[in-house]
């Protein structure tokens, strides 16, 4: 082939493949839960002085250092990591001992408190920062927790697992929540109502004539 | 097509599920004569005192309401049939029955307005009970089992419609969130996996899908 014109295909598919990818972003764009998971904090190293930026109020100099370490939500810390500026560290809430103790119980550990956007956050640090297990690890982690809630989900009421959904994120409760309501809309039919709803007109008594 | 009921939810209601099972035709004995009636969906009737039709559902129970006819209860629903079926559910954990598409409306619409064209009505109405709880507990514990497989999708045989209408937003959801987290671009270096949990990287690309 040509090789300007295997160039020309090769830019063409490029720019396919950027307008898809902007195109799925843009889902999202409107999703509250996706604008508070780049609301997340990320912990960053700067690589490089920033001057002219007050990231700690009581710093003396309006400038950073590089090798400080601050923490920035993910929507910055994401653009600088882009921008070689700052460079991702994994969050505390993916530390070592989180992962240990998923490892051991998955089901029982209260993901809540320490991420409410876990699995969320997960998959967007997971290609910026250096662990390269994340993803399998947060998929093994949702399959332990995930029979948990489906063993939990369709049955008993819902007061009884309200220590269960302290527990859970928000994706996992959305799944709850999601089994509960469609089991309770089925016991509803099932016991049935009133299968006509009688027109408020028809009940009334008819006004005497004067 | 999504439900009406609520907007923002991609599910049917129940009564949504039984307003698809009264298009399912059901054997009724007339005991009045009348002309055949044209239709959309097509021609019922003519009607005969005492020759048993063809009728929908819905038409069925309009004239049962106004006292013109008897429901002949699908051959499904006797006692006999429906214990083998409870009994056939019970010992498979894995198989489901065969039955109508629509068996939990029909049945609960035939209890609700021809309760005393059903023979041995109260035995029919507890087999149908427990025949439904069995499967339903089935259901929960296949899905327990699909996500091993790692895969994206799950294939469980003979569900009925209420069935499948019960579990749907919670296995759409499920599923989503194990596709998200299985994507490639997450899971990104298949060899170091693999070298930790062989058994389950090979599962990949052999199972798609869970045979049941």
């Amino acid at each position: 082939m040509d090789p300007l014109l295997q160039e020309t295909v090769l830019e063409k598919a490029g720019s396919i493949v950027r307008k898809v990818g902007s195109f799925l972003k843009m889902e999202s764009y409107y999703d509250i839960d996706d604008i508070l998971v780049e609301g997340q904090r990320v912990p960053v190293v700067f690589q490089q002085a920033v001057n002219g930026v007050d990231i700690d109020p009581s710093a003396e100099t309006h400038c950073v250092e590089p090798g400080s370490k601050v923490e920035l939500p993910y929507w910055l810390a994401h653009e600088l990591h882009l921008r070689k500026v700052a460079k991702m560290k994994v969050p505390a809430c993916f530390n070592q001992r989180t992962k240990l103790e998923l490892g051991a119980d998955g089901a029982s550990v209260d993901l809540r408190s320490r991420c409410l956007y876990f699995y969320e956050f997960g998959c967007k640090i997971a290609p910026l920062v250096s662990d390269r297990d994340m993803g399998s690890f947060l998929l093994s982690a949702f399959r332990t927790r995930y029979q948990k809630i489906l063993a939990k989900a369709h049955n008993a009421a819902f007061t009884a697992h309200s220590k269960l959904l302290s527990y859970l994120t928000k994706e996992e409760t959305n799944l709850y929540e999601a089994a509960q309501s469609s089991m309770a809309a089925f016991k509803k039919w099932r016991i049935g109502g009133p299968r006509f709803e009688r027109a408020s007109v028809l009940g009334r008594k008819r006004k005497e004539a004067n | 097509m999504a439900g009406q009921s609520d907007p923002n939810v991609s599910i049917f209601s129940g009564e949504e599920v039984e307003f698809m099972a009264e298009d399912e035709m059901v054997e009724i004995v007339p005991n009045m004569r009348m002309e055949p009636l044209n239709m959309l969906c097509g021609d019922f009737g003519p009607f005969y005192p005492q020759m048993a039709t063809q009728v929908p559902m819905w038409l069925a129970i309009a004239l049962k309401k106004r006292g013109k006819c008897t429901i002949r209860p699908p051959e499904w629903m006797s006692v006999e049939n429906l214990t083998q079926i409870l009994e056939a559910e019970r010992e498979s954990q894995a198989a489901f029955q065969v039955l109508p598409f629509h068996y939990v409306e029909i049945s609960s619409l035939l209890f609700d307005y021809a309760s005393g064209d059903i023979p041995d009505l109260y035995m029919v109405r507890s087999l149908i009970n427990d025949i439904r709880d069995a499967r339903f507990l089935k259901v929960e514990s296949s899905l327990e089992s699909f996500e091993d497989a790692r895969s994206s999708a799950v294939k469980v045989k003979n569900l009925s419609a209420m069935e499948v209408n019960v579990v749907r937003p919670f296995v759409g959801r499920a599923l989503q969130a194990f596709y998200k987290h299985g994507s490639p671009d997450l899971v990104p270096n298949p060899e170091a996996m693999s070298a930790r949990r062989p058994q389950a990287t090979d599962n990949i690309q052999r199972r798609p899908l869970r045979r049941r």
